[in-house]
């Protein structure tokens, strides 16, 4: 009995860390959702049941986030991992000054987020940026105005600053999988006759593939949760049009004190982050079983 | 430890309080440490605090005070966090709409024993003792300074529109921005759709109701009433009819200021402490301070608003702490400390002194002394003021501003919330 103890007694220190350091907050927080909790109200504190969750099905403002975290996260994470792609494609195969080209490429990724989001909200002035005239002329607007102020597009420009800030993540971890393909693999198709598309389909996409999963599930958990260029940017303005789950959460904790109500909404986003993860390891684990 | 809520939030103030029981004793015989928290943080500001210190420090010797600094547009969810942690300060910076949280909840200590025998309390004005005596009738604040609004205007773009005098009323202000916006890429108002934007909605509502009042006897909030939703109305309809730059929908405090010092609005309503900004940026003859336009009762309605000092109940240094607010406070270091602040005095005659004797000034206590010009506090005593006017306010007026919601709607709402908080707040005065 001892015997077959003693390896879980060896591992009961991390295993305690891990819990005491990741699964206790999350449980507590998790708790604050089924309980009244106002920072600095002294009558707060009970047992509210399910009430945060009728409240929150209810609340218009939380299904408006909600869709436009959906489409937030889909448009940003799409066009990072598409434009991504393309660059790690062109930088895989040797042209002069290929060093340098990649260090430009890489280097969205090191300016701070507030700095990008500040950058790009006057790209987006037209009294101090560019970028309306530019889309006035090509005849996209009708004059040039602020994108950020109008409530039909503004989530575009903080997109536009996410893509611009995250396409160089999607390109680097792509071009290091990409590299550890072995080169003969593709002189030897190419003997056979396979053409450029028949390669990259046959070669290039299933060695990718374990990456892709991987970055593309880090990175829609990551984006959900990332508000940093909306804030900055708009500070989920117009009218509520730029506000996503994560942004609504800080809202109403911090300028509500509502830690209860806040920690409802986390728990909501917690699960459907979850649902999709698990979707992505299904559906990773189902590719692997084919071949 | 009883009084920080979610018991868990406690944690980290204990294991902090471990930390420092773990760490050797700094000196021997540890002196007097109080603690002072600044919230309205600005680099200037914070030496100008230090210096007002210092002296404190070397009056006192063997105290020392360790100054806290918060960046404002964080510092409401800091100080909260903090204070339900059970960290709290002997000093803090409290701005007015802090106010009703902190006295509400009783952590903050009353000042009324102390002014009692203080001898400068006599010479305080009016105002600001009310400003003090805002929750409860009983003084948790002592006002540093106050900030009324007024009208900022740019001379160089009213010359270039053929406009001889800024406007004293709303049909004027209206044909000022109509004549402004005539100039290419100009606009006449520079509007703050964002965050701090509920003082123009409170003006210029108030003023064409003629009244200022916010509650009626029975507590209902007054923001339903057609005058009020008239006022809402007229805003709504300068931005739709583009007398206000497209994206001012979105515009904070730092946008209004930049939108006006470039010229590319005329007008901006704000607080004397924009007179820093703006003054660094424009020659003095190319914008001038006016008062807010009169509407059709001819009473204007400038906001009030005010920041001071307070102790928390927690200090055990209460009477230090005091010592310490007297010379931040006291009309030497008030001044001072407004020099750097920009604030209006909270003395009587304070106005003859060099600093406010400033032309640019002179809007402000021309204003003061309007009768039709009725200086106006926020309803910031009200239980859940804070959220209202940063969240709920900010996300209905743009609704409104984009046309997405009627006037009316939005006036429906923010009656809706005002008058449940002022009920709530009555409920619990009758407790006590």
């Amino acid at each position: 009995m001892s015997e077959r103890a003693e390896p879980y007694l060896y591992t009961l220190p991390a295993v305690l860390l891990i819990a005491a350091l990741l699964l206790a907050p999350l449980l507590i927080g998790l708790s604050y959702a089924f309980r009244d909790i106002t920072l600095l109200d002294p009558g707060s504190g009970g047992f509210v049941g399910l009430e945060h969750f009728r409240e929150l099905y209810a609340d218009p403002s939380f299904w408006n986030a909600l869709r436009n975290t959906v489409t937030w996260t889909a448009a940003s994470v799409a066009l990072q991992f598409g434009l991504g792609l393309v660059l790690a494609l062109l930088l895989s195969r040797p042209f002069r000054a290929r060093g340098l080209v990649q260090l430009l490429v890489f280097l969205p990724w090191a300016v701070p987020s507030f700095l990008s989001a500040l950058n790009w909200a006057w790209l987006f002035n037209p009294v101090v940026g560019p970028l309306p005239h530019w889309f006035a002329s090509v005849g996209l607007m009708s004059a040039p105005e602020n994108l950020l102020a109008d409530p039909k597009h503004a989530l575009w420009g903080p997109i536009a600053a996410n893509v611009w800030w995250g396409i160089p993540f999607f390109a680097i971890t792509l071009l290091a999988a990409l590299q550890s393909i072995p080169r003969d693999l593709y002189e030897a198709a190419a003997i056979d006759g396979a053409g450029p598309w028949r390669r990259f389909r046959s070669i290039t996409l299933p060695y990718l593939a374990p990456t892709m999963a991987i970055t593309i599930l880090l990175r829609t958990v990551w984006i959900a949760n990332f508000a940093d260029l909306i804030v900055v940017m708009t500070k989920g303005g117009p009218a509520d049009s730029t506000q996503i789950l994560s942004s609504y959460i800080f809202t109403q904790a911090f300028q509500r004190l509502d830690f209860g109500y806040a920690s409802a909404i986390a728990a909501v986003l917690l699960m459907l982050l979850l649902a999709y993860a698990a979707l992505l390891v299904l559906l990773r684990h189902f590719l692997n079983t084919r071949n | 430890m009883a009084k920080c809520l979610p018991r868990l939030a406690c944690l980290p103030f204990a294991v902090c309080l471990l930390f420092t029981a773990c760490l050797p004793p700094a000196a021997a015989n540890a002196d007097t440490t109080l603690k002072l928290v600044e919230v309205l943080t600005s680099p200037e500001r914070t030496d100008t605090l230090k210096g007002l210190v210092g002296d404190f420090e070397k009056q006192n010797p063997g105290v020392h005070v360790e100054i806290t600094s918060l960046a404002w547009s964080s510092a409401f969810e800091k100080f909260a966090t903090m204070a339900s942690a059970g960290d709290t300060p002997d000093v803090v910076e409290l701005p007015d709409r802090w106010l009703s949280l902190y006295a509400g909840n009783g952590m903050l200590q009353s000042l009324e024993p102390y002014l009692a025998h203080w001898s400068e309390t006599s010479r305080l004005t009016e105002r600001a003792l009310q400003a003090a005596r805002a929750v409860d009738a009983t003084a948790y604040v002592l006002p540093y300074g106050l900030y009324l609004r007024a009208m900022f205007y740019n001379k160089a773009l009213f010359r270039q529109a053929g406009i001889a005098a800024p406007p004293a009323t709303m049909v004027e202000f209206l044909k000022v921005a109509q004549k402004i916006s005539a100039l290419p890429g100009k606009s006449g108002y520079c509007l703050r759709g964002g965050p701090g934007g509920l003082n123009a909605w409170i003006m210029f509502g108030a003023a064409m109701a003629g009244n200022n009042a916010f509650f009626k006897s029975d507590g209902s909030s007054t923001f339903a009433d057609a005058d009020w939703i008239k006022g809402t109305a007229w805003l709504v309809n300068l931005y739709q009819d583009r007398l206000a730059p497209q994206d001012s929908v979105n515009w904070g405090f730092n946008e209004v200021v930049a939108g006006f010092y470039s010229g590319t609005c005329a007008m901006v309503d704000q607080d004397p402490d924009a007179l820093i900004a703006i003054a660094q940026r424009m020659k003095a003859e190319d914008f001038g301070v006016t008062s807010i336009p009169k509407g059709p009762a001819g009473k204007a309605y400038p906001t009030l608003g005010y920041a001071g000092w307070s102790i928390f109940k927690s200090s055990t240094h209460k009477d230090l702490a005091w010592k310490l607010i007297q010379v931040l406070d006291d009309p030497r270091g008030n001044l001072r400390w407004n020099e750097r602040v920009g604030a209006l005095p909270i003395y009587q005659g304070a106005e003859k002194a060099p600093l406010y004797s400033d032309s640019r000034f002179k809007g402000w206590f021309a204003e003061l002394a309007d009768n039709d010009e009725v200086p106006t506090f926020m309803p910031t005593d009200l239980p859940g003021f804070a959220y209202f006017a940063d969240s709920l306010v900010v996300r209905t007026s743009q609704q409104a501003l984009l046309g997405q919601i009627s006037p009316e709607e939005m006036n429906r709402q923010w009656a809706g919330y005002l008058t449940k908080a002022r009920n709530k707040q009555l409920e619990r005065a009758r407790h006590e």
